[in-house]
């Protein structure tokens, strides 16, 4: 009796065990972890999102799934704290048994993340962090990135300043940017690449505010002292409006350029500040509403308005293009669980996504795993398409991915 | 070095530091009068510039009237917080830290009601008519805004000190301060002169919200950054001395402007350079004199 009771027992606890498995080997679920931010100033970036992620896997199981297999995706908040993400992270990959880890804004998360993606041999699909470093010298076999880096933006930007100085003549120049990994990448970047195209230049301020800082009058006034020909910015969110807000009465905006290639052109600057928002300034995104003029974008920025009642930010389409990666991969290989086949199929990746202009297809860089594509900067003008934004950008210069890319021997030097 | 521009940097500092002591002095008033540490002092600082938008921007209020009604509707919350929740926990042993729990969990429930109300995506309000231009003084200018922000806080000041020097209400709070139970045993209300006291600190905060969302960005998460500056300055003031917040405030804002203008790599450092050492050598507070035990 005691014996059976024992023998009962054992195999009640393998069921219990086994059964999750059997369960995920039968089902055709391609799970995906994903984790956002969902609270606080960075809660806008993480909603946005899970909503253009969610649209996404609509769009894909609605057309019956991959190769039979439907998306699953579970959102987690990531509160943008690194130790928390990876623990969630963590969790996903020996409790859900997830195909895919997903997301991350903030670059210091994804930093985190990809260790445990590179340990635990689980793709991660970076989908809006902008740190270089997670495809230069951070890179790991199972790490991809759909959006851009910043290098790919103050790359773009530098050309940009090239462009400029041929026809209006520049030579000061100051920076203003947050007090972390992120502010200090677009600055160096920006020098490195002005540095590589020949561009002259001289300093003349460089600020560090923390990141969040409430207050930029103090700054704004030493910026005014300053008089460079060109004020170069490297925030991010609520910290640009605020900038902007402060800088717009000391009259900062008319004496300087500025200028401000990776962040600053991201849609919520422009519906929070509408009519605000002066022209004439020189700002660049991962992703516009309103470029390129293509029935994809057109038709991304209409849904995404149809299923949350506003138009997107940048982020969204970073998280819509990462599920298409994941269901191309798939369809690729067959299944979601050939990890190393996955990997071989987004190296090759080719995706058409809402940022491509007509005739251009996004695809992979193998050696980096950051995808290459095109990078426009703009300048705001007035454009009601878009409420409650009343000034758009326009007069658009384009960059082609192999002018804005990092350079073999800067990959090469940073891997060191 | 150019006069204008010491001036126009000066004038940044006192920008700073009104926005810094009308925080600030509602979370010293609340510690002073009640010995309460209120952590979501920031959040009613967030939804007054909520309130303060829902009132300008989306009903057309005018800026001054929303000021003042924003005033009135925060005060509401905050004596309501304190009525129906810290007065529970009031005289606990560890009072201390039972507070700091409770306020800040409820920085994440204002944090999250926020978001349910006005959704994450940034709200911005216009700064009022006649208010959006600028001094122009030399080559620098002076917005003047930021001249009415400062004007509002002198004026904050003056009414503080009427209040709690020359009123009734206000000695009693000034007596509750210093021993609540004897004030209690003379046949003073202190219940309820904890919720007006709270009242009053949390409608300031409020304000300082409505008065500070056209020159910063309305979003969920800005209470939290708020308070952290605060604190600094009431540490610095002395914890419960109002006007050790006032002139701490300055402190912090003066030397903010001018170390982003002379040491612009070390600017954020400055103030919490000045925090240590006044915890090391005066931890009751510059402006408080040392008790004689």
């Amino acid at each position: 009796m005691k014996k059976s009771t024992c023998i009962c027992l054992v195999v009640a606890l393998l069921a219990c065990v086994a059964i999750p498995f059997a369960v995920h080997a039968q089902d055709k679920t391609i799970r995906i972890g994903a984790m956002y931010p969902m609270t606080g100033r960075a809660g806008l970036y993480g909603i946005d999102s899970v909503a253009a992620a969610e649209m996404a896997i609509d769009e894909i199981n609605g057309k019956g799934g991959v190769n039979g297999y439907m998306i699953d995706a579970t959102f987690t908040d990531s509160k943008a704290r690194p130790a928390y993400a990876v623990r969630v992270a963590t969790r996903y990959i020996t409790e859900d048994k997830v195909h895919f880890l997903f997301g991350v804004v903030s670059s210091g998360v994804g930093l985190a993340v990809t260790e445990i993606s590179r340990q635990h041999k689980t793709i991660f699909i970076g989908t809006d962090h902008a740190s270089t470093q997670l495809t230069v010298d951070k890179m790991q076999p199972y790490y991809f990135r759909v959006s851009n880096n910043t290098f790919m933006s103050m790359a773009a930007g530098a050309l940009y300043l090239k462009e400029r100085k041929a026809t209006k003549d520049w030579t000061t120049i100051a920076y203003i940017g947050p007090d972390y990994a992120y502010g200090h990448d677009q600055w160096n970047e920006l020098k490195y690449n002005l540095d590589r195209l020949g561009v002259p230049y001289k300093v003349v301020g460089e600020y560090w505010p923390k990141l969040f800082e409430p207050d930029y009058t103090a700054y704004v006034t030493s910026l005014v002292r300053d008089k460079p020909d060109i004020l170069v910015s490297g925030f991010w969110g609520g910290d640009t409006v605020a900038f902007l807000k402060q800088a717009i009465p000391y009259g900062l905006l008319q004496r300087s350029l500025y200028f401000h290639p990776d962040a600053g052109g991201n849609y919520e600057l422009m519906s929070a500040m509408g009519d605000e928002l002066p022209a004439g300034l020189v700002l660049g995104a991962r992703h516009y509403n309103n470029w390129p003029d293509t029935a994809l974008n057109r038709n991304f920025a209409a849904e995404f308005k149809k299923r949350t009642g506003r138009f997107p930010t940048y982020a969204a389409s970073g998280a819509y293009v990462g599920v298409y990666a994941i269901a191309k991969a798939v369809e690729a290989v067959g299944n979601p669980d050939d990890t190393e086949a996955l990997v071989k199929a987004l190296e090759n990746l080719k995706l058409q996504a809402p940022w491509d202009p007509d005739g251009f297809t996004s695809y992979m860089r193998p050696d980096t795993h950051q995808l290459k594509k095109m990078q426009a900067i703009g300048v705001t003008m007035p454009n009601k398409d878009f409420p409650p934004a009343t000034m758009m950008l326009g007069d658009w210069k384009i960059y082609k991915p192999e002018d804005v890319m990092p350079p073999n021997d800067y990959i090469k030097e940073k891997r060191k | 070095m150019d006069a204008t521009f010491i001036f126009s940097q000066a004038v940044s500092g006192l920008t700073i530091a009104t926005l810094l002591f009308l925080v600030a002095s509602g979370l010293t008033l609340i510690f002073g009068v009640g010995k309460v540490f209120n952590f979501a002092h920031g959040s009613f600082y967030m939804i007054g510039a909520y309130f303060g938008y829902q009132f300008s921007a989306v009903w057309g209020t005018n800026f001054f009237l929303s000021l003042i009604l924003t005033g009135i509707c925060v005060g509401l919350v905050g004596m309501l917080m304190e009525f129906l929740f810290l007065r529970r926990i009031y005289g606990r042993a560890n009072e201390g830290g039972f507070q700091i729990l409770m306020t800040y969990c409820f920085i994440l429930i204002i944090d999250d009601l926020v978001k349910l109300i006005w959704g994450t995506e940034y709200k911005s309000l216009a700064r009022p008519p006649g208010f959006q231009g600028a001094f122009q003084i030399g080559d620098t200018f002076i917005p003047t805004y930021n001249l009415l922000i400062i004007g509002i806080g002198f004026a904050a000041v003056i009414l503080a000190w009427y209040i709690l020097a020359r009123t009734r209400p206000g000695r009693v709070a000034r007596a509750a301060s210093v021993d609540r139970e004897i004030v209690g045993v003379l046949g003073v209300n202190v219940p309820l002169t904890m919720t007006l006291v709270f009242g009053l600190a949390t409608a300031m905060g409020g304000m300082a919200g409505t008065l500070a969302a056209p020159l910063r960005t309305v979003t969920p998460g800005a209470g939290i950054e708020v308070i952290i500056d605060s604190l600094i300055v009431v540490v610095i003031g002395g914890m419960g001395n109002f006007w050790g917040a006032w002139l701490g405030a300055i402190l912090i804002g003066e030397v903010t402007a001018f170390g982003v203008a002379f040491a612009p790599k070390w600017a954020t450092l400055f103030s919490f350079m000045i925090l240590v050492i006044v915890l090391i050598f005066k931890p009751e507070g510059l402006f408080t004199r040392r008790k004689v035990m």
